[in-house]
């Protein structure tokens, strides 16, 4: 394997008082590459997104992202770096716009000086009708129908196209690792299958974009995933082809045994 | 509430695809405002209870009968249609006002009081409104910033229009001491932080003697080019009340209040200022710098309320501990909650109401924190987004 | 400074934070169950001193030779019981109906509750808008020593005021009704499908925080002789910064803050004597620093983001 690593965590533990979320977990993502994260609840999957995007700070070990440390840097700072994330549950602003949440996730790409914004309008708007033409394109790839809803609030739209706002607004800002934490939540079957098929589509957006994936859909895993990592109690289990994990007889004891037979 | 309908016409709409509104013509607009303006001047010249009670019950007629016809859509489109319309228009009215009432010391009185109380609350909204701060010490700042205006007019010579520049920092300056708390906390821990400071505030006024103590102190007037803002105005044989001057300043101030907090929402400051507010750990993860917006919130909106505050204190002459308690930081509140949170036309119909009607309806001035805090709990529980709710953000002016 | 005076100092703290104590108690129980400020706890403490000041009215003119050991004993399960309702009436018109708007919204809307409260009194009760004087139905047996007395009648207050604390403190411990309580406040939604009376336990809690403030309300009528209508803001900032610096959710913690804002009151007039004035100055300034230096509290409130 002579594939660059983009993101490499060596050791990574994280400790809730006596409880350990993480312990030792080694996970590295190459660029390009689709990684599965799957496992039981509470074995640990979110608290790696929120470790490594750095809402928590690791107890022990070591983030190294495109050959920086990051370990321990603040949100802002990591979203600077390339990483970017969706939330289990959508964290969306629901009374602000389509646009506005969608160019919340170009945050890196504004100018944010008094000046600009306060006093010379003619800078900001032409930034602004720059954003709105960025921001178009991206919903008109997922759902040309939400380009018309660009100004309504997102509290008015559907779950699947708030979904499809969050993958607009993590994109964006044309980050190099995407961490996608559960986008299925709260859709059906075919739902599912369709943002898939759209977020898959929009890797060419971001060129070299590599994705790691948190998903129960163990079909979503394996049509998606290159490769993927099963979490049990914080620790590693296996690692693997979705077909060598689905193969396994611990992984299928621990967790996946009665749901490959209904996937079949 | 009167005129609320006429007002709410005034907030340039998001539309969202400006191709698929009709273009409405300005006529509706410009006759709502006229009609809130001869309202507003009828309400202000009204002496008797009798007249200014049925002026009440019409005007809220008035303006249930304009929804139900429809009235307030046509005027929200004529207004929208034309960006700076409505504004020009505020402006117009309270120009009209100050030729109607040039002689009339209490009208114009009110008339400055309410422009500075819209600059005080609108900071306000730039701070709990837009940022989601909560600042229970706003009637604190603006005490500060009166402070300042009697210390620095009573002892010192700097110039009075720098002493509301100073107003402002000096309000803006002793907020940053709430800084390091009202970062490190949220929610009901930073409601603690400023409720205990606008306490402390009060009581450290009433006991120290060098701000003249529960007694108070005297402000100077405002001058400004060598005008004394005291004495009535005498241009050629026409006479007009001291206070028409500090209605044009309180008016310039509002003006630059309103465009500044404005600017701010429809830009990306207000953008990162509203991520804050609705979920910090997802706004952070997006790389926005939550404690740089909630410095420049919590700093910009003590300033807003420093500035009125000093300039306020000049036109009031005399000022006291008892003008600035936590009960007075309440009512700035309840005006940005009967507005509508964020909403910053709400704000200017809010403060018009809440400051003229106790003032005028005598019968009810003894009652009016109770009338005041039941409408505000109505309004909480049955309409949370007050009179004129926010609309959604639109980053160009429709013009 | 001289011993007695210093005890006095002592004395004076300890009742003072008991009263606090009892305040703090409601605004812990509240935000335990449900997460909410309800600000207008203050207030509550306010009218139920002058609820229990209206029994006492009531019965002195029914019955004017009772003894005071018995009016007092009414006085407090009226008005205890009084606001224990007025505790559920609110929770059920207010607060229940808040649960699922931003947390914001209740500590406002309770806040305004708290102002009807307090101007409801000022203008509604007969004199109201002045200090009242709360009768002494305590034995004012006092044993002297010098600059120092030790007066019977706030023993008994203390003690009353702390039998109170534990009484609530062994029902939630304790018992059934306690046990659902603390499910309630671990997580509501699987106490709900456990089968627990999730209103029911609400309006428990709210009569239980309302009735304790009631007593903390008498009790510092008893204690300054007096009480008026605007004395709930500052009892409710009080017992709220209180149960914060002892942090929130927590009963041992409301105890705790409680006393240590006595202390630091009783500090603020020891330590600045030329100025004693500046106590609750002092007392809001430190309570303004622990939360820049400690932001939720000593004990912290177990917060769990979910993300």
């Amino acid at each position: 394997m002579n594939q660059e690593r983009i993101l490499d965590c060596t050791g990574l533990s994280m400790h809730f008082g006596g409880l350990a979320a993480l312990s030792d977990l080694d996970l590295f993502v190459n660029r390009g590459e689709v990684l599965g994260l799957v496992g039981p609840n509470g074995s640990g999957k979110t608290t790696f997104f929120n470790v490594v995007s750095g809402i928590y700070r690791p107890t022990t070990g070591r983030v190294v992202f495109q050959g920086e440390d990051i370990t321990g840097l603040s949100p802002q700072r990591i979203y600077h770096s390339g990483i970017v994330r969706t939330f289990q549950r959508s964290r969306l602003c629901l009374e602000l716009t389509v646009f506005d949440n969608v160019m919340i996730g170009n945050h890196k790409r504004l100018d944010l000086g008094f000046w600009n914004n306060l006093v010379r309008r003619g800078r900001f708007l032409a930034q602004y009708e720059e954003g709105v033409e960025r921001a178009g394109k991206l919903l008109a790839a997922l759902n040309p129908a939400l380009v018309a809803r660009m100004f309504d609030p997102v509290g008015d739209l559907p779950m699947i196209d708030r979904r499809r706002i969050e993958i607009c607004r993590a994109l964006v800002g044309r980050p190099s690792l995407l961490f996608l934490d559960e986008p299925s939540a709260g859709m059906t079957h075919d739902e599912t299958r369709q943002l898939m098929d759209e977020i898959l589509n929009m890797g060419s957006y971001s060129e070299g974009l590599s994705i790691v994936l948190i998903e129960h859909e163990m079909n979503v895993i394996r049509r998606v995933t290159d490769r993927c990592v099963v979490l049990n109690f914080g620790r590693k289990l296996f690692e693997g082809s979705y077909d060598e994990v689905a193969a396994d007889p611990v992984v299928q004891e621990a967790y996946l045994g009665k749901e490959v037979e209904e996937v079949e | 509430m009167p005129g609320s309908i006429q007002h709410n016409a005034s907030v340039p709409g998001a539309v969202p695809n400006p191709g698929s509104a009709a273009k409405a013509g300005p006529l509706a607009g410009i006759v709502a405002a006229v009609a809130v303006t001869a309202y507003a001047a009828a309400f202000l010249l009204s002496e008797s209870q009798g007249l200014i009670l049925a002026l009440l019950v019409g005007g809220a007629v008035a303006a249930g009968l304009a929804v139900r016809v429809g009235a307030h859509r046509a005027v929200a489109r004529s207004l929208a249609a034309h960006g700076r319309l409505g504004d020009g228009l505020a402006v117009g009215m309270v120009l009209a006002l100050m030729v109607i009432f040039h002689d009339d010391h209490y009208a114009l009185f009110l008339v400055a009081t309410i422009l500075l109380y819209v600059v005080a609350v609108l900071g306000l909204n730039v701070q709990l409104g837009f940022t989601g701060l909560i600042n229970f010490s706003c009637a604190s700042f603006f005490g500060i910033g009166g402070y300042t205006a009697a210390m620095l007019g009573g002892h010192t010579g700097v110039p009075p229009l720098v002493i509301l520049a100073c107003g402002g920092v000096t309000a803006a300056v002793v907020g940053s001491i709430l800084l390091l708390p009202v970062l490190r906390t949220s929610g009901h821990y930073s409601a603690l932080v400023t409720m205990a400071f606008a306490l402390l505030f009060k009581v450290f006024m009433e006991v120290n003697d060098a701000f003249g103590g529960p007694q108070g102190v005297d402000v100077a007037p405002m001058r400004l080019f060598g005008w004394d803002f005291s004495s009535d105005v005498e241009i050629g044989s026409y006479t007009g009340s001291f206070y028409l001057p500090y209605v044009l300043l309180a008016l310039a101030l509002a003006v630059g209040a309103f465009v500044l907090v404005r600017r701010i929402e429809r830009s990306w400051i207000g953008l990162s200022l509203d991520a804050v507010r609705v979920d910090e750990v997802a706004g952070a993860c997006f790389g926005i710098d939550i404690r740089r917006w909630k410095i420049t919130a919590f700093t910009a909106g003590n300033f807003l309320a420093g500035v009125s505050g000093a300039l306020y204190a000049m036109m009031l002459a005399y000022i006291s501990p008892a003008n600035f308690t936590f009960a007075d930081s309440l009512i700035f509140l309840s005006i940005l909650l009967l507005g509508g949170i964020g909403s910053s036309w709400g704000v200017v119909l809010a403060t018009a109401v809440v400051v003229v009607v106790p003032e005028k309806f005598q019968v009810i001035q003894e009652y009016r924190f109770i009338i005041y805090s039941s409408l505000v709990l109505l309004m909480i529980l049955f309409r949370p987004m007050g009179l004129l709710p926010r609309k959604v953000r639109a980053y160009r002016r429709q013009a | 400074m001289d011993f007695g005076l210093l005890t006095q100092f002592a004395i004076n703290g300890l009742m003072l934070g008991m009263m606090y104590a009892l305040v703090a108690v409601g605004f812990t129980l509240f935000f335990g169950v449900l997460d909410v400020i309800v600000f207008s706890h203050g207030d509550v403490v306010m009218v139920g001193g002058f609820a229990g000041l209206t029994t006492f009215y009531w019965l002195d003119a029914i019955y004017p030779g009772l003894s005071h050991g018995l009016m007092l004993l009414w006085v407090a399960l009226a008005s205890m019981a009084s606001m224990a309702l007025l505790g559920i009436v609110m929770a059920r018109t207010m607060i229940l109906r808040l649960r699922s708007a931003p947390p914001l919204n209740t500590l406002l809307a309770t806040m305004m509750l708290g102002t009807v409260l307090r101007e409801a009194v000022r203008l509604f009760y007969p004199n109201g808008s002045n200090p009242k004087p709360f009768p002494a139905l305590l034995p004012d047996w006092s044993l002297d020593m010098g600059h120092l007395s030790l007066r019977l009648d706030n023993l008994i207050l203390f003690s009353l005021g702390a039998l109170l604390i534990v009484s609530i403190h062994l029902l939630i411990t304790r018992t059934r009704l306690g046990m659902a309580i603390r499910a309630v406040a671990q997580d509501a939604e699987t106490a709900r499908i456990m089968g627990v009376n999730f209103n029911a336990i609400v309006f428990l809690t709210f009569a239980l925080g309302s009735a304790a403030a009631a007593f903390a309300g008498i009790m510092n009528g008893l204690y300054y002789n007096e009480i008026n209508f605007g004395m709930g803001l500052l009892l409710g900032a009080i017992g709220f910064s209180a149960a914060v610096i002892g942090g929130l959710g927590n009963i041992y913690g409301a105890i705790l803050g409680g006393f240590a804002f006595a202390f630091l009151q009783t500090l603020g007039a020891v330590a600045l004597p030329f100025a004693s004035a500046y106590k609750d100055v002092f007392a809001f300034g430190v309570v303004i620093l622990i939360m820049a230096w400690r932001p939720t509290g000593f004990i912290a409130e177990k917060t769990s983001e979910r993300v």
